[in-house]
């Protein structure tokens, strides 16, 4: 049996916000410890990797680990009968292929009990090893979503560059060429609004910048985000959720001449 | 040239000839190709053709005339017609050419009703053929003045008939005919003095040869010679051969005998040595050039009347020729034509038909030998998924054949004498196959049947397109008819000149579960231009109906008059009821024959025939044809609309309850010649009897030889919408005859198989076993195997035809960008101009285009790139199953695609190689039992929760392994009987071959399996 209550339903909304234009079916690993997700997008250019704490929850029973599968595009259609003030509750049955999802309002007036169909999902389970990076920033979610907003007008990649002063963003395109740099500034009242640069080494890398407009729907997730670069490896994105856990997108570098398909 | 035929040559040569003396014995022959020459200032026309003995033949005709004719002015004397010969033999243009008289005569002009008038024209007999072309712009154009009198932009009449075929029809000569030179009448040519490489050669004057009319005896095929050639070249790694770089390593040619079954000559040619082949000869030689000439030597010996092969046209005899003139030795090599002094003559040419569309070819003359390259037949003839040798004869033979990319060939030769045996064993197969698809589709027999029925040479059948065989049928007959046929000036592309076709009756739309009777009209285009006596004799210029009583002329719906038979008959109608009853005669011929050979002649004549009888109303529609007459076109297709609306009128009005029947029948559907009618009875037998009641019925409203036949039912019947339907078709009450589908998903080549294969197992299903439940089952397995991915590629590969170079394509189609990336990966194996591209639909970013999601599917399976099966669900199955279930299910037909079945699924993870995140990303164990991540470093493949069943697991892990290792082995096995030896790798990578991708496919699951069954700790 598995069974877990929100108080704020509303979170897996926002979730789903940031999963469903990465990853339309995947399976949920539900153990005692938590919920997690790891699942690649289908161009196996970007990985996610998503973590609920058990503890995150008002209740959580898991009484074996359990991987469900499901297709999030169904799941945020089911979730649309969530108030966003709804508290939810997630409940799946092991001998089962369902899941029901219950929706309470806070005033207790309104009750809604839905059941989905679980999907058979058989894939490999992927994630990327937990590595040191050479560069991590941290800066307000908001800003970082507006500016790859403003840049994808522009260019089809993103130069990210990070040095001690701090971020650079650069791309180029038909219109011209844009850089948008953030310097590191902590002179904010609230921490959330700092932006700080964590250099070991200075480093600059080529993304496909439609990723991170995708992954920029998770801004609402959380105040302040991070980016962690290093040679050689794909950029980790991350949106911590306090102590309930955390949403994090993996992108492969891009090289020159190779995966033509996401020069679009 | 004398030839030393050696030891390995001693099966080449024809049978010896005979005594033969002209004065006392007749030289009969089967003529196969008619060209002409000119010796001196005089043309000869030579026929080739082989004896009953299997002896070569060539006849050198004299004395036959080229000309053509002019109308002759008002008034025109005889002295007039002396002057206009000089004035056109004084033309600038008349150096070498001269009109050597003008002859008066009485003719008509097909064109138009002339009023059963005869007129004078003016026959100008030329000296040379060459000369009718110069005289005809002449007269066409800027014109001469005789006596005064100005001859300028006239209508010139049977100016573009070409010399030979002029000679064929006014000898009355079909194609490939028996003639006969009657003892006496001819000279044999001594054989020290042969122009030809012929057997036999004979002078003779063209007035004195006896055509026989193709029947008893004379319907046979002389035992011709048809050889089959195959050549391989060394390429460079990733270039298509050049002829001006790439060597010739082998050549395999195989003879065989027409009406024998065993080819008397197998033989493969081999640069450097080469291990033995069982039943065949194989010839080693240690230069390119010795290779070369011993194949021009093969030739001369051998004499073959007709080479065939696949490509032959477009890249071994090119080839060939090429690569002679790179290795300079042209001045030898380029005679293997059968005259002597001529050599082999190649140019660029361009070939434009309605029909068959335009393609580039090399344009190749060897004279006095008929090239039939079954690549382009089969093109014109059959409509498939692909053309490579491979799946032409996987479909026509069921062999397929070993497919070694030409990437590898120059490995092979640079090898041993082994590699280079494997080499002619593969060469050899592609010249033998060609040999074994002309037997098996008949081709000799349809051909030379096709060449009889429409009177052109054999040759024209291939180069030309179609209007020349109605056209040459139009001479024939206008000349026993004493009229002209004029030269129309071209009118060019006018597709603006549109005519309403035919029609169609609205489909009622379902799934009749009870006999639908289909009522047709026979012949309808030919019957209807018979019915209506229509031709372009019969056509009255509107200006001139008046002229007419009313009783001798026939106003069509579409306006134009034509008169009646009674006044005069029509060419047209005269060729078509000619054509019908010859093949209502073949027809009953081929009932009784017993004979196969006498069988495969008339059945090749009853095809011939019924082809051409429908390709004339196309001829008079053909508006870039040699005499288009859309009056004609136009109004047969409104006789035809108008038929259809009476038939189904007249059905509705007769079979109803008031007239005391069980039902009202209802016209379900109709199109161009036919009507089907659902009765509305249970019965077959009842059914078919009002059919054939109603057929009767409304035949005696139409003018005769317009027939509604009453021939099938079809029960059930599923009608899908217009032109698409599918029904089980019964022509006797107690059986069905076979299922009968029209416009199902099954050719279409941007199709995969899935579709195809799907559609035809559930019409199966639903009309044969009656089974819809069935049916809607297996559709619902099918996607659930497609989203498991437990499909074998090949049946989601699509193909299309890369027809330019892919840098030059404007814009981006999944073929072409898929072409440019295989280019940078491997240019090697990548696809070039004419190849066609085989992919499959990949997953790709959300929202990227179709064209970006195509991949090369060996290299999707080597790197398990997920299908996007998705795709293949809403783009390739969706509608046809829609098309297929809505009459049956209604609305629930979504549930095909929509059910639970649908959510079982299965992501491949694809390779480290593929790139992206794949180059960082490390797999989890997770519990073979129920997918759970392991913990880090656990012991067991299995959570703690599946440890109950761990003996389970290991069995049905150890069956899978079993299992696709047998699979394996079977597949393996079929690969290597299709290599023919099975002491060597198999080197075969076919994209055309199902065996293959489902091989790859095995290999790597077994791969996958093994490697989770290697999680067990060992006992």
């Amino acid at each position: 049996m598995f069974e877990a209550k929100l108080i704020q339903g509303n979170l897996i909304k926002k979730i789903m916000e940031g999963l469903k234009d990465l990853v339309t079916e995947a399976n949920f690993d539900l153990s005692p410890g938590g919920v997690s997700l790891q699942a690649m997008d289908s161009s196996h250019v970007a990985l996610v990797a998503l973590m609920l704490r058990g503890d995150a929850f008002e209740n959580y029973r898991c009484d074996r680990p359990r991987s469900i599968g499901m297709n999030l595009v169904n799941l945020s259609k089911v979730l649309k009968c969530a108030g966003n003030d709804d508290t939810m509750t997630l409940k799946a049955d092991d001998t089962q292929n369902n899941i029901t999802l219950v929706f309470e309002s806070q005033a207790e007036d309104k009750y809604a009990e839905v059941q989905m169909e679980l999907m058979d999902i058989d894939s490999e389970h992927l994630g990327i090893p937990d590595n040191t990076y050479d560069a991590i920033v941290k800066m307000p979610s908001a800003q970082f979503s507006q500016i790859v907003k403003d840049l994808s007008s522009i260019g089809d990649t993103v130069t990210v560059s990070v040095t001690k002063d701090g971020i650079t963003f650069s791309t180029s395109g038909d219109v011209g060429t844009a850089h948008i740099t953030c310097k590191q500034n902590t002179s904010m009242e609230k921490e959330a609004d700092h932006t700080t640069v964590n250099l070991e080494h200075p480093v600059t890398l080529t993304f496909a910048l439609r990723y991170f407009v995708t992954f920029a729907k998770s801004t609402s997730l959380s105040h302040q985000m991070s980016i962690s670069l290093s040679k050689e490896l794909p950029v980790m994105v991350e949106y911590a959720m306090g102590d309930m856990g955390h949403i994090r997108f993996y992108l492969a570098p891009k090289i020159d001449d190779e995966e033509s398909m996401d020069d679009s | 040239m004398e030839v030393d035929v050696g030891e390995a040559g001693r099966s080449w040569p024809r049978p010896p000839l005979r005594e033969f003396d002209p004065a006392r014995d007749p030289l009969v022959f089967q003529q196969l190709e008619v060209d002409y020459t000119n010796e001196g200032r005089k043309a000869v026309v030579r026929m080739y053709g082989v004896t009953e003995e299997g002896n070569s033949v060539c006849t050198f005709v004299h004395d036959f005339e080229a000309y053509f004719y002019i109308k002759a002015p008002m008034g025109f004397s005889q002295d007039d017609i002396d002057a206009l010969q000089a004035a056109l033999n004084a033309h600038p243009v008349a150096a070498g050419f001269n009109v050597v008289r003008i002859e008066q005569e009485m003719k008509s002009n097909v064109w138009t009703y002339q009023f059963g008038q005869l007129s004078p024209f003016l026959k100008i007999v030329v000296n040379i053929p060459q000369a009718v072309t110069k005289f005809r712009g002449v007269l066409e154009g800027g014109g001469v003045v005789a006596n005064g009198i100005v001859l300028e932009n006239l209508t010139t009449y049977e100016s573009s008939v070409l010399y030979a075929l002029r000679f064929m029809i006014d000898s009355g000569m079909p194609g490939a005919s028996w003639v006969e030179l009657p003892a006496g009448t001819y000279s044999l040519v001594p054989e020290g003095s042969h122009q030809t490489t012929c057997q036999l050669e004979a002078k003779v004057r063209y007035d004195s040869i006896i055509n026989h009319p193709p029947e008893g005896r004379y319907s046979m095929l002389a035992p011709l010679r048809i050889l089959s050639v195959d050549i391989e070249c060394a390429g460079r790694k990733g270039q298509f051969p050049d002829p001006k770089l790439d060597s010739v390593i082998q050549i395999a040619s195989y003879i065989t005998v027409q009406g024998q079954n065993d080819a008397i000559v197998k033989n493969v040619l081999t640069l450097n040595s080469c291990a033995p082949i069982v039943g065949a000869v194989v010839e080693s030689f240690s230069t390119e050039r010795e290779l070369l000439l011993r194949w021009r030597d093969l030739m001369l010996i051998a004499d073959p009347d007709v080479i065939i092969g696949y490509n032959i046209c477009n890249f071994d005899l090119p080839y060939l020729l090429e690569r002679g003139r790179t290795l300079r030795i042209d001045r030898e090599f380029e005679y293997w034509g059968r005259q002597k002094q001529s050599r082999i003559r190649m140019r660029d040419s361009k070939f434009s038909s309605k029909a068959y569309g335009t393609h580039e070819y090399k344009e190749i003359t060897i004279d006095g030998r008929i090239q039939l390259d079954m690549l382009l037949a089969i093109q014109r003839d059959h409509k498939l998924s692909s053309y490579s040798l491979n799946s032409v004869s996987a479909h026509f033979l069921g062999e397929q054949k070993e497919d070694v990319h030409h990437s590898i060939i120059t490995d092979l030769q640079n090898g041993n004498a082994e590699t280079r045996r494997r080499l002619a064993v593969y060469c050899l197969k592609d010249a033998y196959l060609p040999q074994r698809l002309v037997d098996k589709l008949m081709y000799m027999y349809n051909y030379v049947e096709m060449a009889r029925v429409t009177g052109v040479p054999m040759s024209y059948l291939l180069t030309r397109g179609q209007s020349i065989k109605v056209f040459s049928q139009i001479l024939r007959k206008a000349r026993s008819r004493n009229f002209l046929v004029p030269n129309l000036k071209k009118m060019g592309q006018t597709d603006g000149v549109a005519y309403e076709g035919a029609t169609v009756l609205e489909a009622k739309q379902g799934f009749y579960e009870n006999p639908v009777a289909t009522l047709d009209f026979a012949s309808l285009y030919p019957s209807i231009m018979m019915a209506h006596n229509l031709c372009y004799t019969t056509l009255v210029p509107k200006h001139r109906v008046n002229e007419l009583p009313p009783g001798d002329v026939e106003t069509s719906p579409s306006g134009d008059t034509f008169v009646r038979t009674s006044r005069q008959k029509g060419l047209l109608p005269d060729i078509l009821e000619e054509l019908l009853a010859a093949r209502k005669r073949a027809k009953a011929d081929l009932k009784i024959a017993t004979d196969p050979f006498v069988k495969a002649v008339m059945n090749g004549r009853q095809l011939a025939l019924k082809v051409s009888a429908n390709s004339v109303y196309g001829f008079t529609g053909a508006t870039v044809g040699k005499l288009p007459c859309l009056e004609i076109s136009s109004t047969v297709t409104a006789y035809g609309r108008q038929m259809i609306l009476q038939t189904q009128e007249m059905v509705t009005k007769k079979y109803n309850r008031s007239n005391g029947l069980e039902q009202d029948c209802d016209v379900i559907y109709g199109d161009t010649d036919s009507v089907m009618v659902n009765f509305k009875v249970k019965d077959v037998k009842r059914a078919m009897d009002l059919g054939k009641e109603a057929a009767e019925y409304i035949s005696q409203t139409f003018p005769k030889p317009v027939k509604l036949e009453f021939e099938k039912v079809y029960y059930p019947y599923l009608l899908m919408s217009k032109k698409r339907y599918a029904g089980l078709l019964w022509t006797n009450p107690n059986e069905a005859d076979k299922m009968d589908t029209k416009g199902i998903e099954s050719v279409r080549r941007d199709n995969c198989l899935l579709v195809r294969q799907v559609v035809t197992t559930c019409l199966e299903m639903i009309l044969m076993q009656r089974n819809v439940a069935g049916a809607v089952e297996y559709v619902k397995n099918t996607i659930s195997d497609l989203l498991m991915n437990r499909l074998d590629l090949s049946l989601l590969v699509v193909s299309k035809g890369l027809t330019q170079n892919a840098e030059t394509y404007e814009n981006k189609a999944a073929h072409v960008e898929l072409a440019k990336k295989m280019r940078k990966r491997d240019p090697a194996t990548a696809p070039g101009v004419g190849d066609r591209v085989a992919y499959v639909i990949i997953k790709a970013a959300k929202g990227a285009r179709a064209y970006e999601k195509a991949e090369d599917p060996i290299y999707a399976l080597t790197n398990n790139l997920p299908i996007d099966y998705q795709h293949y669900l809403d783009h390739h199955l969706a509608q046809p199953l829609t098309r297929l279930f809505e009459p049956i299910l209604g609305n629930n037909a979504k549930e095909l695609l929509q059910g639970s079945h649908t959510r079982s699924i299965s992501v491949s993870t694809p390779s480290a190689a593929s790139g992206g995140i794949m180059r960082f990303a490390k797999k989890t164990a997770t519990c073979l039992g129920c997918k759970t991540p392991l913990v880090k470093d656990s012991v067991s493949p299995l959570c703690g929760h599946c440890q109950p069943r761990e003996a389970q697991i290991l069995t049905s892990l150890l069956a899978q392994v079993n299992d696709l290792e047998s699979h394996f082995g079977r597949l393996w096995t079929q690969c290597q009987a299709c290599q023919g030896s099975l002491h060597q790798d198999v080197l075969c990578t076919s994209r055309d071959c199902p065996i293959f991708y489902r091989r790859k496919k095995v290999q790597k699951d077994l791969g996958e399996v093994k490697v989770q069954l290697a999680r067990f700790p060992d006992w």
